[in-house]
């Protein structure tokens, strides 16, 4: 039985003046979410249910984008496609960072700063810079195959853009400063003296990383595989540079409908069924990071 | 108890068929670049014998376990266990156990797991490995505890975790760094003797490093005091306490009073105009520097001197400062310009004196040491 004392009127006020100051800082973010983030998702939400053609919308409720959506192998393949990207790039990052991530963890500290910076300073040049760089390096004339010729491993230049493999590369080149912040955050927790401890009771340095390091920096790697996993789905810009028009996703398909055929009520459905996916691999990595603890 | 007692014996005490784990290291040396942080450690340890390493931090002696356990390589020297030499051994082939001074449990594993983890390792018998860590557990009085994760225990817990993990691989040589520093006064009187006992108990060879003298005085079979990377001196707790080898270990361990005098031949020194016997010594006669305990001074009431007798060290001196320890009184005393610290137990009913005070200081020259200025 709880029994609550109704406060004196004073006391009242004192707890909404002790509030108030939290309140007012934090009514800007709160404003600015509501109006650039959640009153346009809902109204995504919405248009997904509206008829509409050729950039016109009508009132009429329906749920035909819906059913056309699921039933449609054209689509269904797309979210297969996603997936199936999203997945490779992300353990592709995973493993060209946590090495990285691993030797950080135990350089000296002064040097750890330095080569932190470097690790993230890609996030200073834009994504679109260096997709074009990606485009120029991998090109039938760039550095890649004019080395393969020069060496005389080939004869003719590789195909390396203009197809999933150019979007790869591009995608874990941009996403890879995302997984190695994750990854280096996740190794932070992880006290070196528990890799001594392992060893001194009979741990290989194999059996040290499998018992110890992995399962301790597993936090880590489950935030950097979200952060990559949703980034690889959402992104556009690379996959339509490098894949050449060839490499259809769900991002690059919401983008022809909502802007070159203007049949914006699909357009909204397959953004929403994006969110969707979303909202799985969230509730996926809160699952496995309540593990860990 | 005796239940208990007799399940350690059968699961964890090292089996006399077992190699000896006597532990000897030459001339060990490390250098980072050019600092010299450990300079030509020679010590022995005979089997089932705790060794101290005791110093002021800075001194080399967790660089020397580190050494030992194979957590850092050596620059010079050799590691010889049972005449073995293992100074080339990564760590996890040396078969030692370590006990770290911040636990270093695994936060991810259960109790059970964690004490599990070196038998794991071993690839021991899952029915074998279960029975030792209950009895590992069991010897450390946490029995039932083995489902808890660690972060769900408290220091000292955790503490008796640590050693369990250590000592259920029945480990050559048991290297403790540092144990007892995270723990509160109270916990760490009781872990101190209860270290002790499971390490006599279980029979390992054990080598302790502590800034703490009380630890190594009273759990170690020998002392090493170290100092600037130099084991000082090493011997029984006893030698190091009554025979300090030099200056620095005399003032290292136990309180002293260091006096500026004079020697004047082999058992007297001259402070000022007062001539006092000391223990003999083969300095050359000059300046030295003489060493008393502050708790071998006796404090009497001034008398007629010629009631005391020639062999005993005496000095007029008048009480400057008074602290009460509880256990213990410790005054401050002038004698003719010269300040000597000096400690009385306290009694219930005996007046402590006030400053002011006059008195007699007496001591037997052989608790008067002298070394080289």
């Amino acid at each position: 039985m709880s029994l609550v004392l109704p406060l004196p009127a004073e006391q009242r006020f004192a707890r909404l003046r002790t509030l108030r100051l939290p309140i007012a800082l934090l009514l800007p973010l709160v404003l600015i979410n509501l109006i650039a983030f959640v009153l346009p998702v809902a109204r995504l939400v919405q248009i997904s249910f509206l008829e509409g053609h050729g950039g016109v919308l009508t009132d009429t409720l329906t749920v035909a984008n819906y059913l056309g959506f699921l039933t449609d192998s054209y689509y269904l393949g797309l979210i297969g496609n996603s997936l199936l990207l999203a997945a490779i790039v992300t353990v592709a990052t995973l493993v060209a960072a946590y090495p990285i991530a691993m030797f950080l963890h135990t350089v000296s500290p002064r040097w750890r700063n330095v080569l932190f910076v470097i690790t993230i300073s890609p996030l200073l040049v834009s994504a679109v810079v260096r997709t074009y760089g990606w485009m120029i390096l991998l090109g039938d004339q760039g550095l890649v195959n004019d080395a393969l010729i020069g060496l005389g491993l080939i004869e003719k230049p590789v195909r390396l853009i203009n197809n999933t493999l150019g979007v790869v590369v591009g995608l874990v080149e941009v996403l890879m400063p995302y997984m190695a912040l994750s990854l280096i955050a996740g190794f932070g927790r992880l006290d070196p003296a528990l890799e001594e401890a392992a060893a001194s009771l009979g741990a290989g340095r194999i059996r040290r990383f499998l018992r110890v390091t992995l399962p301790l920096t597993a936090p880590g790697i489950a935030l950097g595989s979200l952060l990559c996993f949703v980034l690889s789905i959402s992104s556009f810009v690379t996959p339509k540079l490098l894949g050449g028009g060839r490499v259809f996703l769900l991002a690059t398909e919401i983008y022809d409908q909502a802007v070159v055929q203007l049949e914006w009520p699909m357009a909204a459905t397959t953004s929403v069924v994006v969110l969707v996916l979303f909202g799985c691999a969230l509730i996926l990595y809160t699952r496995l990071v309540r593990r860990f603890d | 108890m005796v239940a208990l007692a007799q399940r350690a014996d059968r699961e964890l005490v090292i089996p006399a068929a077992q190699p000896e784990g006597h532990l000897r290291l030459e001339g060990v040396t490390k250098r980072f670049n050019e600092v010299l942080a450990v300079s030509g450690v020679d010590l022995e340890l005979p089997r089932g014998k705790m060794l101290g390493l005791l110093g002021p931090s800075g001194c080399g002696k967790t660089t020397t376990l580190r050494m030992i356990a194979g957590l850092l390589p050596i620059s010079d020297g050799r590691i010889l266990v049972d005449g073995e030499d293992i100074a080339h051994l990564p760590p996890h082939r040396r078969d030692f156990g370590l006990v770290f001074q911040n636990y270093a449990l695994f936060p991810h594993l259960t109790v059970a797991e964690n004490v599990a983890f070196g038998l794991d390792m071993r690839r021991v018998a899952k029915a074998e490995a279960r029975a030792r860590v209950q009895a590992a557990l069991e010897l450390v009085h946490l029995p039932g505890f083995g489902d808890r994760k660690p972060r769900q225990m408290s220091g000292g817990q955790q503490q008796r975790v640590a050693l369990a993990r250590a000592v259920v691989v029945r480990p050559r040589v048991l290297l403790l760094d540092e144990p007892l520093s995270n723990l509160d006064a109270k916990l760490r009187d009781e872990m101190r003797t209860e270290i002790r006992e499971i390490q006599q108990r279980l029979g390992i060879t054990t080598v302790l490093v502590t800034h703490d003298q009380v630890e190594a005085l009273t759990m170690c079979d020998l002392v090493g005091v170290m100092s600037h990377g130099r084991l000082e001196q090493l011997g029984t707790p006893e030698d190091i306490y009554e025979r300090p080898a030099s200056l620095f270990v005399a003032d290292f361990v136990g309180r002293t009073n260091t006096l500026e005098c004079t020697l004047v031949d082999q058992r007297h020194v001259r402070i000022g105009e007062a001539v006092y016997g000391c223990a003999a010594t083969a300095l050359p006669p000059g300046k030295v520097k003489a060493v008393i305990r502050p708790h071998r001074i006796l404090l009497t009431p001034p008398r007629d001197r010629s009631l005391i007798s020639n062999a005993t060290n005496c000095a007029a001196g008048r009480v400057t400062r008074v602290v009460y320890v509880g256990d213990l009184l410790q005054y401050e005393i002038d004698i003719g310009g010269t300040r000597l610290a000096v400690e009385a137990p306290t009694r219930a009913l005996s007046q402590p004196m006030a400053v002011g005070d006059k008195l007699l200081c007496e001591w037997s020259p052989d608790d008067m040491l002298v070394f080289p200025a």
